[in-house]
This record gives structure tokens, C-alpha cells and sequence, in this order.
């Protein structure tokens, strides 16, 4: 099994190195069919290691020591436990998806070559980060997706705006790593070790308020990268990168790097139920949130990044009120299905020439039957209709909210259900159907390649069936996260699937019923409600004028003022000083005999002065 | 009675007009007179205490001065007619070539 | 090779002596074949140096000045061992790029002074022999930066030589009171840096000294606020000027604060932690937004020198194994990191004399091979795992942090401002559309130049996935450190404080 997990981890380290070979040379197709055919080979491993997990083993290896000073041992150590496996089976299944389908999306991009030695860095990266054993290689995984992260983002690196998001979403990331570096401290100076099993061992003995500290900074780092509120700006940004790049780190696996945390740490975290708690209720309030921004937005792309940022909301509350598989499950679904709304939105820019303002659009189900059907499986997925995917994780979600008897979060998740399934199908509609808008701006779509279509095809089988695997995966993840038994009435259980299902579906019909009828009036848009919404709260102006700008004028304040003016200037006052002390006595210097005699006079009388009353013989 | 202080007395008084002349003068050679009083004065007291204390070290001492006196004139003089005739003064005022 | 440490510092000295005679054509090859000679043997010291041992190993002892105590006393441990070889190899690799067409023999003979002088500082272990070496490394430097620096060359280059000299004299100063305690303690006269480890002194007068010693130190590091002489004199200085001195001088400072104070004075050390890493602080977060604001490449480099020199100080005064080991190795990687960096930025100017991030834009775009290492660096520097500076980084804060929890939050916030400049500085003169006409034909990396930095990116790479070959070594001799500070220690609270390593090793 060692062979395979090394397989899984290595494969598309190798695919990297091999494609930034070719970085700097023009596109060779070589590079995207060899990263692609190694993340297979990944996936293939990853698979064979799912299912030999799947009855309760586990695979656990050590690579090298990697750090060794004082008390602090850090292997590279890795572990495939069946969390991992289905970290893994995502990761690998959706990558190797979008590096199919990158071919033929980067197709006329001379940079073709890099982007792939990027993207299989990432899934390199992402893997560490899922496989490790220990919290400072998770460490490693998690500042090298955020490397790749930066890269890709800024992969058209000549638009201002794309180098810039990279940036921001860098610092970002940066500002929550901090958190979760002082929070592997607290786990080094308390536990003595950062290995999970010996840490999560030592819970029990350890006090409540350091338990809290520790989870608290955790979570921080989580808050980061996976862009919950306060930190979330970076997300929608982000979407300045390809659309493949959105939909691998964007969408299915980066972003649910922290809710992954969260599940891993889920001893810590069951036993603080404060923190817990804030986890779930920050997560209600993201997927709200986001949901509302969902709404307003214009921008193809941004509207399924918020979308991404309310789910990862939903999957913070599973993980707060401690239903831990069922925020796996729903990670795992998620990842199909947003992935393929992302790649399907590639199709859509791809065929419009990278427009992405969704009004432009509209009646482009005629030309592109295909990327139409996908993507409404996909935001019927989303919109959590039986029988596909999204129903069954998004419903445990709910349900799991109101059995532990959280209320307002559960309204709070059953309302964004309903606007989850309005700006979904508002997307729909105002892309694929209706007034040719398009024909206005003078575009020509045209469907994409067969191959890509067919590369989309798995994402779509899995987003359609994956939720009847639930009871499969319910006895593959008990082994090792607790499954916690609800205490509510059968009726109450179909209470509670039929009043989710109405609202989804209202949602839904809403959406479609409006926009098939020309959507809102242009009053709509100039109420304070829809401003507000479609600049994002004001949120980024703030950051920039508060944060950025303040930031920049100091920074210059303490250059130019400080520095130079007061720690630079009282040197060189010092030395000026000095100086002219110099220049005050040269005048003792000046070379006249009779002055000189005069102070040779001057300094006999002293000597002699000094003789007289410091002599040692009276 | 003449004792030691009276040649004591006069050494300090040729010292003191030694002294002053050393300052007052502005001319070099002047200069060099006021010097060669400096160091007899001193001889005075040098022989007076040898005298006294009957130790000849003293007065070993003031020969010792008179030669180096001696010299001092020949190279002061030698120097002095050498600057003269380059300058045309001796006036220690001009003799400045630092600026300080 | 019983003199092995000897060779290696009047190797180059010698070698620089003969340069004088050999031709302006050949003094290239001799310099370089010289840098080559001497790095190998410093890896030889390396190879036959015993890792397990935590003392002081090849020491070599001859009497200069018998009544005096004072001792030609030579030997290196864990600790000064790899920044010994550091500085052989940033001499070499900085010979492999060197780019200066103006009296190119005077420059390569004043390296190779200056490679004796620092070699001569991480060696000696008489204070006298160490100082002397200390101040002798200020004369070469002086000469590369007043003879082939910028506009401002003289007034930088006698900042840099008054500054640092005035600090090194308090320094002294505290050598000779030291000297004349120890003198008073035991009746003999000895400025052995070992012998001096031994003395217990009162603590009023371990304060006193340790301030006298850190003054000398802190300039050399530079500690705010004594560290404007620094940006002077990396935005004057030639490209070699910089990388030597951002690479091996500024690592004498932080060497001597784990040399000398540190063993000197424990408890000293230890009631001073507090205002220490206060100026860290001040340091690291301080100049960072310094670094932000600057406009010109090099300067953006020289001050999150400064920044990251704080962190290396902070990782010393954590007073325990996982902070000190993480302090060296920091100096270390940070020796080849912004070593790197100074000369990325020197390979630019080269070719268009400017330093300023507004003439560039666009540059991955011209130069991609370039860019990618510039991009490698960068993000070296600002703390990348798997990257040297990572590994240096981590250790020093996780070490802090069992001083101070606020405290390493706020150091901690160097890996967010890190960032910041850095990238902006990445996005200025990288991203972006080419604008200006004359960087549309920059040529790409030279073969000179492609080889002397990859092998920087290799060590870089190399010591972040594989940092065990240094670190164990560094790891014995401070552990001994650690615990023979423990146990010198008089107060209670520095026992308290200083912590031999207190978790077992476990995962093994």
C-alpha cells in the first residue's frame, strides 16, 4: 500500500517538474497530456488506497525526518485514514478533470506549459496537505496551495487587475496563516508534539482554556483559506484567474482546506463547544452572506464564487455542531458539482470571448445544448433537489442544525437554501435562456470541443448519483469520525426534507418565472438594498480605504519622516556634532607662533598648576 | 651674605624676562635671544642648587645646556639668515603656511 | 590537517598578497580558483567535522602576548562551523557573478582580505583575535563601497566604517573590564573566549557588560535604531558589496550575541529579554513598513534585511534550544537568501542602471528565467515551506513563543508585512504590461549568472526539504549551549527562563 500512497502523492510532483521543464518554450501538448496522464495514475492510487480504507484500515508512513531541534521532531510523516481517502478521491478526481479539460480550454494560450506546471503543483501541494500526519506538514500543504494559488490567479500576470488579486488573495491567506502558525505553537509548547495522534491522545487532560486558545487559532487559519467573513474578499477576486484554476482551488479543493481542518482536528474541536459553536454560527452567517451577494451580481464567474463561499458556510455549520461526516459529505458533493458549474461557466466565457457580465448573454442554450445541460445538472445539484447530489448533504446539513436543537441557524441555512436556488437559476436563465442579448455586443458562441464536454461527463455522473452513496460512506467514515444519532421523530424528519424541498423549488420557480419574463425593472437597481448587495457590503472599499491606504501613508510617514528625518538625522546630528566641534577648535590649529606660544604658555601654567596642588610630596 | 634664594631670585627674574620676551617679540631672532635667557636662567638655578647641595650633577646638567644652547644658535642662526633672505622678514606674524 | 582552521583564513590572505603579481587578464581565473580552493576545504572542515560533539573541535592554540593571556585561539563548533562555510560559498558564488569591469584586481584582492576577515571572526575564539578580525573585515568593505559604489559611495562607506567602528569600541571596552574581572576572580590574565564562558559574575555587573557587548553587536546587526547606516550602504554599495555584506557581515552580529553575551551573562540575558525584544519588535514590524514605501529595488531588499534580522534576534533571546538552533539556521538561510535577492537586483541594474520599480513592469514577460528565479527568492524570503527560510523562520518563532505569547504574535506579523512588500516589489517590476521601450530587449540571465544563482536556488530548496545535515550539528552545540547556560545561571528567574530542552523527544 506504501507504493500507492507514494504513487498518489509523488505523481503529480513529477507532471510538474516535467511541464515547467517546457515553461519558458511554446505550447507543447506533450506537457498537458503527461500531467494529465500522471494525476490519472494519482487518481488511480487513490482509489485503490479508498478502498482499502474503506473497511478500517489505515496506511501510515514515514518519508524523512524534516525538522530536528531541541524537543521538536517533525517527520514527513504520512497518514491515509478514510478522511484522507475521500480528501483524496476529491482532489484527484476533480484534477484530473480540469487537466483534461484544460487542454482544450488553455488551447490558444502561449503560456500552455507553465499553467500545467502550476496546476499539477497545486494538486501536488493540496495532497501533502490532506495526507500528512502531522500539523506542520498540513502547514506545508497549506502554504503551497496558497503559493499555487498565487500563481495561477496571476497566471495573466500582464492584467493589472489579475497580478493584484493574486496579491491580495496571498496577504489574505498570509494574515489567517499567522493565526494557525501561533495555533501549532500552542499545540508544540502544550502537547509536545504536532503529530495528530499523539495530540489528539492528550485532549482529555488537557485545560478547557487552552483547548479553546488552540482551537480558536486553528480555526483562524481556517478562516482564511477557506475565505470565511472577515476574510472572504479574496474569493471573488480570485476569479481574475482561467476558470479551470477557479473551479480546482477555487471551488472543490483549496478553499475546503479549513473545513477539512476543522473535520481532522474534530477531537479538539468536539471538546470546546464554545468554539464549536462560533464555527457553526460564522458559517450560518457565510452562507447567508454570500448568498445575498449571489444574488445581485452580474459577473458569471463571482456569482458562483459566492455561491462557493455560502456552501463552504453550510459545511462550517455541519462541523460546528459536530456532524463532522456529514460536512465531508457535503465537501465531497460540493466538489463535484461546483466544479462542473465552474468548467461549464468556461465553456460559456470561452465561447463569448471571456465576457463575463451574464446580462450580455442569454438564449445561448441553441448554440451550446451541451454546457446548457451540464451546468443545469449541476445548479440543480446545488439547489439540492432530490435525487441528486446536493440533496442528500445539504439536507443531513439542516438536519443535523435542528436535531442539536440550533434553530436559528437552521432558519437561517433553510432561507439561504431558497436564494441558493434563486441565483442559481437566475444564472441559468439569464445565460442560456431567453432575448439573444449576445447578437447586441456582436458575439459569435460557439459549443466547445467534443473532449471537453466528454472530460466534464464523470463530474456530471458523480454530481447526479453521488448522494446514494451516502450509507457506503457513512460505514467507510465511522471508523473514524463519530456519527452522531439524531433524536427526531420520523415525522419531523419529513417535515423537515418536504419544507426544504418547497423553498428550493420556490426558489427555483421564482427565478425562472421572472427572468423568463424579462427580469426586474431598473427601480429595482437603484434601491439601497440592491446597492448595497451589488457592491459587496462596501466591504472591499473599506478594506481599501481603511486598511490599504492607511496602511501605504504610514509606511511612507515612517519612511520619510521617521526614518530619515528623526533615527537618521540624530546619527548624523551626532556626527555633525562632532564635526564641527572640530571645526570650532581648529582655530587652536592655525599655525601662528605667537598663538602658539600662547598656549603653550596656557598649558605650562595649568601643568604647573596641577603640580602644584595635586603633588603627591608636599 | 648671598645664599640660595638670591640665586634663585635671579634666576626667576631672567626667566621672567625671558618669558616675556618670548611672548612680546614678534621678531625671530629676538625671539631666539629671549630663548637662550630661558635656558641661562635656568643654568643659574641649576648651578646655584648644585653648588648647594654639593652635587655636581647639576652643574654637569648646565654644561650640558650651554652646549646644547650653543648649537641651538648655530642652527637657529643658520635657519633664520636662510628664511631672511628668502622672506625679507623675520617677523614671526608672517611665518603661517596652515590655515587651521 | 591539524591547522586546518588556520589555512582557511590566511589561505585567502595570501592568495590575495600573490594577487598583486599576477595579470590583469588571469586574476579573474586566480580569484576564482582561489574562492573555489578555500570552499573546499571549508567543506572538508565540514565533512571531518563531528556532528555528535557539541564542543569546540581543530582548536589550535599559540601564545601571542604570554602575560597578557592573550592567545592566537582558533576552533569552531555547531554553531560558527556552517557560517564559516557560508561565507567561503557566498565568496565564491559571488566571484562567479561578479560583473565590475573598473580595477577588477583591487576588488577581487579586497575579497579576498575580506573573506580572511570573516572567516578570522567565526573562527577565533580569543576575544583580542576576534576583534581584531571584527574591525580588520571594515577595511575591504570600505574600499568595495567607496571605490565602486554609487553616486553617494563616500558618505555611505565612511557611515558604514564610523558607525560600526564606534559600536565595535564599546565593545571593546567591555572586553578589556571583562578581562580585568576575570583577572580579579582567578589572578590570571586570559581573554579566552572559552575561559571567559566560565566566569560567574555578580549580575549588577553582568548588566553592565552585556549592554557594553550588545551596543557593539546590536550595530553591527543592525538592531533599531541603530540601523540606518545599513540602507546607505546596500544602496550605495556594488553588487558583491551588498551581497557579502547582507549575506556574512551582518551574521557577525547576531554569531557574537550567541558567542558572547549569551553564555557570558545569562541572567543578564535574561533580565534584558524583555527590552531586546522590544527593539526586535520595533525592528521587524518597523522596517517592513519601511520596506514598503521605498521605490527603489535594492532598498525594499536592505530593509527586509533588517526585518528579518530581527526575528534572528528574537530566536536567540528565546533562551531555548528550538529558538537558537532556529536563530542560526535563520542566519544561515537568510545569508543565502537575500544574498540571492541582492543579486537579482544587481543583474537588472547591470543592464539598465536603474533600480527604481517604476522603470520595470512586465519583466517576467522579457526575462522569464529571471523572473522565475526572482520569483523563487521572493518567495524564499518571505518564509515559503519547504524553502531554507522557512525552517529558520518557524523554529525562531516557535522558540519565542514560550517567552512571550503577544509578543510572537506581533513578530509574527513579519510573515504577513514579509509578503507585503515583497510582492508588491514582485508585482512592480514582474507583472504588468512592458511599458517602457528600453526593457523590451533585455536580454535574459547570462551563463555566469544562471549558474550562480541556481546554485543559491538549489541550496534554498535542498536545506528546506532536507535541513537535517546543518541543523543536527547546529542543534548538538546549542543544546550544550542551553543547558551549560542553565546551569550557570545564578537568578532564579533565568533558570526559570532558560530552558534546556524540556520535551522528550517523541515520534521517534
Amino acid at each position: 500500500m506504501e507504493t500507492y500512497l507514494y504513487t498518489a502523492l509523488f505523481a503529480p510532483l513529477v507532471g510538474s517538474l516535467f511541464a515547467a521543464l517546457f515553461a519558458d518554450k511554446p505550447k507543447n501538448l506533450v506537457t498537458g497530456i503527461a500531467t494529465s496522464t500522471l494525476l490519472l495514475v494519482s487518481w488511480i492510487s487513490s482509489v485503490v488506497l479508498l478502498l482499502h480504507v474503506a473497511h478500517g484500515e489505515e496506511v501510515h508512513v514515514k518519508l524523512m525526518d524534516w525538522i530536528h531541534a531541541g524537543g521538536l521532531v517533525i517527520p514527513f510523516g504520512f497518514v491515509v485514514d478514510q478522511v484522507t481517502a475521500t480528501m483524496m478521491f476529491v482532489v484527484t478526481t476533480v484534477s484530473t478533470v480540469v487537466h483534461v479539460y484544460s487542454i482544450g480550454y488553455m488551447d490558444h494560450d502561449k503560456s500552455f506549459n507553465r499553467f500545467f506546471a502550476w496546476l499539477s503543483a497545486f494538486v501536488f501541494s493540496m495532497m501533502v496537505l490532506v495526507m500528512s500526519d502531522n500539523f506542520a506538514g498540513l502547514f506545508i500543504g497549506w502554504e503551497g496551495v496558497g503559493l499555487c494559488s498565487w500563481a495561477l490567479i496571476g497566471f495573466w500576470y500582464h492584467k493589472e487587475s489579475a497580478s493584484w488579486a493574486a496579491n491580495e488573495a496571498f496577504i489574505m491567506n498570509r494574515i489567517a496563516d499567522l493565526g494557525m502558525l501561533i495555533g501549532i505553537f500552542l499545540v508544540y509548547w502544550n502537547f509536545g508534539s504536532l503529530q495528530y495522534d499523539v495530540v489528539f491522545e492528550q485532549v482529555a487532560d488537557k485545560e478547557h482554556g487552552l483547548l479553546m486558545m488552540v482551537t480558536a487559532f486553528l480555526f483562524i487559519g481556517a478562516m482564511g483559506k477557506s475565505a470565511q467573513f472577515p476574510l472572504h474578499t479574496w474569493l471573488a477576486d480570485a476569479m481574475e484567474g482561467p476558470t479551470p484554476v477557479s473551479a480546482l482551488i477555487h471551488a472543490a479543493t483549496m478553499v475546503t482546506a479549513g473545513v477539512y481542518l476543522v473535520i481532522r482536528a474534530n477531537p479538539l474541536y468536539s471538546a470546546v463547544p464554545e468554539v464549536s459553536l462560533f464555527v457553526a454560527s460564522l458559517g450560518a452567517f457565510v452562507a447567508m452572506f454570500a448568498a445575498s451577494m449571489a444574488l445581485v451580481n452580474r459577473d458569471l464567474k463571482r456569482i458562483i464564487a459566492y455561491s462557493t463561499l455560502s456552501q463552504l458556510g453550510y459545511m462550517f455549520v455541519a462541523a460546528g455542531v459536530g456532524a463532522y461526516w456529514v460536512a465531508l459529505f457535503h465537501l465531497m458533493t460540493h466538489a463535484f458539482f461546483k466544479a462542473l458549474l465552474f468548467l461549464g461557466a468556461g465553456n460559456v466565457m470561452h465561447a463569448m470571448d471571456d465576457e463575463l457580465d451574464i446580462f450580455k448573454m442569454g438564449g445561448l442554450a441553441k448554440k451550446m445544448q451541451w454546457t446548457m445541460v451540464l451546468m443545469t445538472i449541476a445548479s440543480v445539484a446545488l439547489a439540492g433537489i432530490y435525487p441528486l447530489a446536493g440533496f442528500f448533504s445539504k439536507d443531513k446539513i439542516l438536519e443535523a442544525a435542528f436535531a442539536s436543537d440550533h434553530y436559528i441557524l437552521w432558519t437561517v441555512l433553510w432561507i439561504t437554501a431558497g436564494l441558493t436556488a434563486f441565483y442559481s437559476f437566475r444564472l441559468v436563465m439569464l445565460v442560456f435562456f431567453g432575448e439573444e442579448r449576445y447578437k447586441i455586443f456582436g458575439f459569435h458562441p460557439h459549443e466547445a470541443y467534443r473532449f471537453m464536454l466528454w472530460a466534464l461527463a464523470p463530474l456530471a455522473v458523480l454530481a447526479v448519483i453521488a448522494g446514494f452513496f451516502e450509507h457506503n460512506f457513512v460505514h467507510m467514515i465511522e471508523h473514524i469520525l463519530p456519527i452522531e444519532e439524531h433524536h427526531i421523530s420520523a415525522l419531523t424528519f419529513w417535515t423537515l426534507i418536504v419544507v426544504t424541498q418547497a423553498i428550493a423549488l420556490g426558489g427555483i420557480g421564482f427565478a425562472v418565472y421572472k427572468y423568463s419574463k424579462g427580469g426586474f425593472s431598473k427601480k429595482w437597481e437603484e434601491t439601497f438594498v440592491y446597492q448595497l448587495l451589488f457592491n459587496q457590503y462596501y466591504i472591499p472599499k473599506i478594506y481599501d480605504e481603511y486598511i490599504c491606504k492607511p496602511y501605504g501613508e504610514l509606511s511612507k510617514i515612517f519612511w520619510k519622516d521617521l526614518d530619515l528625518k528623526v533615527v537618521d538625522a540624530t546619527v548624523d546630528f551626532i556626527a555633525t556634532t562632532i564635526y564641527k566641534s572640530g571645526m570650532v577648535s581648529r582655530v587652536v590649529q592655525s599655525g601662528n607662533l605667537s598663538n602658539m606660544l600662547r598656549w603653550m604658555g596656557v598649558g605650562l601654567l595649568i601643568l604647573l598648576l596641577a603640580a602644584i596642588f595635586y603633588s603627591p610630596v608636599r | 651674605m648671598i645664599t640660595l634664594s638670591h640665586y634663585l631670585i635671579l634666576s626667576a627674574i631672567l626667566f621672567g624676562i625671558g618669558l616675556v620676551g618670548v611672548y612680546r617679540r614678534k621678531n625671530l631672532l629676538l625671539l631666539l635671544f629671549s630663548t637662550e635667557i630661558l635656558l641661562n636662567a635656568v643654568n643659574i638655578g641649576f648651578a646655584a642648587i648644585s653648588k648647594f647641595y654639593g652635587d655636581l650633577t647639576g652643574q654637569m646638567f648646565a654644561f650640558f645646556i650651554v652646549a646644547v644652547a650653543a648649537s641651538e644658535v648655530a642652527v637657529g642662526l643658520g635657519l633664520m639668515i636662510v628664511w631672511y633672505k628668502r622672506r625679507g622678514t623675520l617677523d614671526i606674524d608672517t611665518m603661517q603656511s596652515m590655515h587651521g | 590537517m591539524d591547522h586546518i582552521l588556520s589555512v582557511l583564513v590566511f589561505f585567502p590572505a595570501i592568495a590575495g598578497l600573490l594577487g598583486f603579481v599576477v595579470s590583469k587578464e588571469s586574476i579573474r581565473a586566480y580569484g576564482l580558483s582561489v574562492a573555489a580552493i578555500e570552499f573546499l576545504l571549508s567543506l572538508w572542515l565540514w565533512l571531518s567535522f563531528d556532528g555528535s560533539y557539541p564542543g569546540f573541535q581543530f582548536v589550535e592554540v599559540l601564545p601571542l602576548i604570554p602575560s597578557f593571556g592573550i592567545n592566537y585561539y582558533l576552533g569552531v563548533d555547531g554553531i560558527s562551523l556552517f557560517i564559516v562555510v557560508l561565507s567561503t560559498f557566498i565568496t565564491l558564488i559571488g566571484l562567479i557573478a561578479l560583473n565590475v569591469e573598473k580595477d577588477l584586481k583591487n576588488m577581487i584582492i579586497s575579497l579576498l582580505f575580506l573573506e580572511m576577515t570573516m572567516v578570522g571572526v567565526f573562527v577565533a575564539l580569543d576575544a583580542i583575535v576576534f576583534y581584531v578580525f571584527w574591525e580588520l573585515s571594515l577595511v575591504p568593505m570600505l574600499y568595495i563601497i567607496g571605490a565602486w559604489g554609487g553616486n553617494l559611495r563616500i558618505y555611505a562607506a565612511i557611515k558604514f566604517f564610523l558607525y560600526t567602528f564606534a559600536g565595535s569600541l564599546i565593545m571593546l571596552v567591555g572586553m578589556l573590564v571583562m578581562a580585568y574581572l576575570y583577572y580579579q576572580a582567578t589572578g590570571v590574565w586570559s581573554f579566552s573566549i572559552t575561559e571567559w564562558h566560565r566566569l560567574i559574575l555578580p549580575e549588577n555587573y553582568q548588566i553592565w557588560l552585556f549592554v557594553a557587548f550588545f551596543i557593539g553587536l546590536a550595530i553591527k546587526v543592525p538592531m533599531f535604531p541603530f540601523h540606518t547606516w545599513l540602507p546607505y550602504a546596500h544602496g550605495q554599495a556594488p553588487t558583491i558589496g551588498s551581497v557579502i555584506l547582507a549575506a556574512v557581515l551582518l551574521k557577525m552580529g547576531t554569531y557574537g550575541l550567541v558567542r558572547l553575551p549569551l553564555p557570558m551573562f545569562p541572567d543578564a540575558s535574561v533580565y534584558m529579554i524583555y527590552p531586546v525584544a522590544i527593539l526586535s519588535l520595533i525592528m521587524i514590524i518597523y522596517t517592513a513598513m519601511v520596506a514598503y514605501a521605498q521605490e527603489d529595488m535594492k532598498q525594499v531588499i536592505a530593509y527586509s534585511s533588517i526585518s528579518h534580522m530581527g526575528v534572528i534576534v528574537l530566536g536567540t533571546f528565546a533562551m531555548n534550544p528550538e529558538g537558537i538552533a532556529g536563530s542560526v539556521f535563520f542566519m544561515l538561510s537568510h545569508g543565502i537568501v537575500s544574498g540571492a535577492l541582492f543579486m537579482l537586483v544587481g543583474v537588472i541594474y547591470d543592464r539598465r542602471h536603474t533600480k527604481l520599480m517604476s522603470e520595470f513592469g512586465g519583466l517576467a514577460h522579457v526575462m522569464p528565467r529571471y523572473g522565475t528565479i526572482m520569483g523563487i527568492m521572493v518567495m524564499a524570503s518571505v518564509g515559503l515551506p519547504l524553502t531554507m527560510s522557512f525552517v529558520g523562520e518557524f523554529l525562531s518563532l516557535a522558540g519565542f513563543y514560550q517567552v512571550s505569547h503577544t509578543m510572537t504574535i506581533l513578530a509574527g506579523t513579519s510573515i504577513i508585512l514579509g509578503a507585503v512588500y515583497m510582492l508588491s516589489l514582485y508585482k512592480k517590476s514582474f507583472f504588468g504590461e512592458v511599458t517602457k521601450e528600453e526593457n523590451k530587449n533585455l536580454k535574459d540571465l547570462n551563463g555566469k549568472e544562471s549558474m550562480a544563482l541556481w546554485t543559491l536556488v538549489l541550496v534554498t530548496v535542498w536545506l528546506g526539504v532536507y535541513p537535517k545535515p546543518v541543523l543536527e550539528p547546529i542543534n548538538t552545540s546549542v543544546e550544550s549551549l542551553v543547558s551549560f547556560m542553565h546551569k550557570k545561571a545564578i537568578t532564579k528567574e533565568a533558570k526559570e527562563v532558560i530552558k534546556p530542552k524540556v520535551i522528550e523527544r517523541e515520534a521517534e
